[in-house]
């Protein structure tokens, strides 16, 4: 026997009309963004950068034509120079062809320098400011601050200048990474690190990683709006928030787990039996070993006359 | 009464009839029945629709048949061979078996794992023993069968539905397989989309290759199927026979849940 479709029995509450708005017309208070908004602000700004490296690694610049493998050897290279320099004429001039580099690859300097700086004051200037100090570094003060038995205490010559070189190797090591990034397609660079040494199969997990948090993005960014489209009023930030967003995790882990499940079946029933093989890259060009020749000759010649001046 | 298909168990055709399932039984963890003593043969170069409403165990039954899960009970045979979990720990059968069976998965986005699409495209191929200039041809060729030529070097996310469709089955084309399953070929997918689709799958079996998938979509089925085999919601085979003849059986597509009272079906009732 059939089973015929039920009548449903619809409450009466369902069929009433509730006015959404106040009869009066009046205008409610604004109020500050929400978790709720920010998550889904933040999920759509990293999209948005990662868009935008996109869009920069495909332009036609200087960067952009030299094979990924080169490029991340010659680029960490030059990290490793700005590592090695004692002087901040030299970093500058190594941070100039940073700049220099950026320019001829088609990127925007202002967001390039602004990109950097961002995050130089946050992660190094802070931490610094107790070097400057005498209290740690002794030597020349150029600030007092305060006094302590009767001595000034405060900036010294010596700190700030330390300070300045570790704030210019980090500006421009922090430089050249950036450049490698936003010259580099993301599954270039990602191949590149095989001409590293990185083993295959962790250079296969970071890919599988960065392609499902995407996905995973896309999941949280439809639970936090499931959740605006039924709020009515102000997001609380209270304890029923709180259980939100450690649902939203628990259900974020339980739908990764189904999702590995099912990629590992995907892979298996192509043949995967826990040695993946992957494309190999095209060879480098004759372009490429002279864009790591000069690359070289420049770090190994400011190394050198960096000690030249310096005596 | 529908056909009730054949359970003698006998001796298969090894010729005509590729896989050949006895009286399969499957549970998850044991608990939840998704199968229970199905019997199904899939022939040579066939196109065979399992039909069945949400929950059947049509899905199930497309992974015992790519090896991907293992019956509880019952035998699973490919190409003469028995398909069991000790079976595919040999490195040579499991070559042979992955690559004559491809399988479209319902979900694309657990399929296109690479960080591109040609990578993607290459995985299968590279897997199987093709070396980097023979998987990267195939890869190629795909490319422009499919028509995604530019979607190469994209990453899987910034694809679309149906691009990440297209890629999907790119993949499992590029292993050249025998026997194809699809699982769910044309949900959620736009109607240009599905009908590009639908055509493929008619062209692949126009080209010998035998296909199987899962379906509750009624509308393509005699462009889809020579053959259906009905699931009923008590996991069992309830019905086998060509499209026609069970687009014309009312009460047995009512009895399963593929129609309501008020669907009308694309071939009216005898």
């Amino acid at each position: 026997m059939v089973a015929a479709s039920k009548q449903l029995q619809t409450p009466d509450w369902l069929l009433r009309r509730d006015a959404a708005l106040c009869p009066c017309g009046c205008v409610g208070k604004r109020r500050k963004q929400s978790f709720v908004q920010k998550t889904l602000d933040g999920g759509a700004d990293l999209l948005r950068q990662v868009m935008f490296s996109d869009d920069t690694a495909a332009r036609r610049g200087l960067l952009q034509r030299v094979d990924a493998r080169v490029k991340l050897v010659g680029l960490l290279g030059l990290v490793v120079v700005a590592a090695l320099l004692k002087t901040i004429p030299a970093l500058l001039v190594l941070y100039a062809a940073t700049l220099a580099l950026a320019v001829s690859s088609a990127l925007p300097l202002g967001f390039f320098v602004k990109r950097v700086w961002l995050f130089v004051p946050i992660f190094t200037g802070i931490v610094l400011i107790p070097a400057t100090l005498s209290v740690v570094t002794s030597g020349d003060i150029v600030l007092t601050l305060w006094y302590w038995n009767g001595q000034p205490e405060g900036f010294t010559r010596q700190g700030l200048l330390a300070a300045a070189l570790v704030v210019c190797r980090v500006a421009t090591s922090i430089s050249l990474v950036v450049l490698l990034t936003l010259t580099t397609a993301w599954n270039r660079l990602l191949a590149s690190l095989r001409a590293l040494g990185v083993p295959r199969m962790f250079v296969l997990i970071i890919g599988m990683a960065y392609r499902y948090l995407f996905l995973l993005l896309g999941s949280i960014t439809d639970m936090y709006e499931a959740r605006r489209a039924r709020t009515v009023g102000a997001e609380r930030h209270d304890k029923e928030a709180r259980r939100f967003v450690f649902a939203t995790a628990g259900s974020l882990i339980g739908k990764s787990l189904v999702m590995s499940e099912e990629v590992h079946q995907a892979m298996t029933s192509r043949g995967y039996r826990g040695n993946a093989r992957t494309l190999a890259q095209a060879h480098p060009r004759a372009s490429d070993a002279a864009f790591l020749l000069v690359v070289a000759a420049f770090g190994v010649a400011l190394i050198i006359a960096e000690r030249l001046v310096a005596g | 009464m529908p056909d009730e298909i054949e359970q003698d168990p006998g001796a298969p055709d090894t010729v005509t009839t590729l896989l050949t399932c006895r009286d399969l039984h499957y549970a998850y963890l044991d608990r939840f029945l998704a199968l229970d003593g199905v019997s199904i043969d899939v022939r040579r170069g066939e196109k065979l629709a399992l039909l069945g409403a949400n929950g059947c165990g049509k899905s199930t039954l497309l992974k015992i048949l790519d090896g991907l899960i293992f019956a509880d009970r019952g035998s699973y045979t490919a190409f003469g061979a028995e398909v069991t979990e000790d079976a595919l720990e040999d490195e040579q059968m499991n070559t042979g078996f992955r690559s004559r069976i491809g399988f479209v998965f319902q979900n694309s986005d657990a399929q296109v794992f690479s960080p591109t699409v040609r990578e993607e495209l290459a995985f299968g191929p590279l897997q199987l023993g093709l070396n980097r200039d023979e998987a990267a041809a195939r890869v190629d060729d795909v490319l422009n069968l499919l028509e995604i030529t530019e979607l190469a070097e994209r990453a899987p996310f910034q694809l679309s539905g149906g691009q990440r469709k297209r890629v999907a089955i790119g993949t499992v084309l590029a292993m050249n397989p025998e026997v194809l399953l699809f699982d769910e070929p044309t949900a959620n997918l736009d109607p240009r989309t599905a009908e590009w689709l639908t055509t493929l799958i008619e062209e692949l079996a126009a080209a010998d290759k035998t296909i199987v998938h899962a379906t509750h979509d009624l509308d393509s089925l005699d462009r889809l199927a020579d053959r259906g085999i009905v699931f009923g919601e008590d996991h069992r085979v309830a019905g086998e026979g060509p499209p026609a003849r069970l687009l014309a059986d009312r009460d047995l597509l009512l009895r399963v849940n593929l129609i309501h009272a008020r669907s009308r079906l694309p071939v009216s009732s005898a």
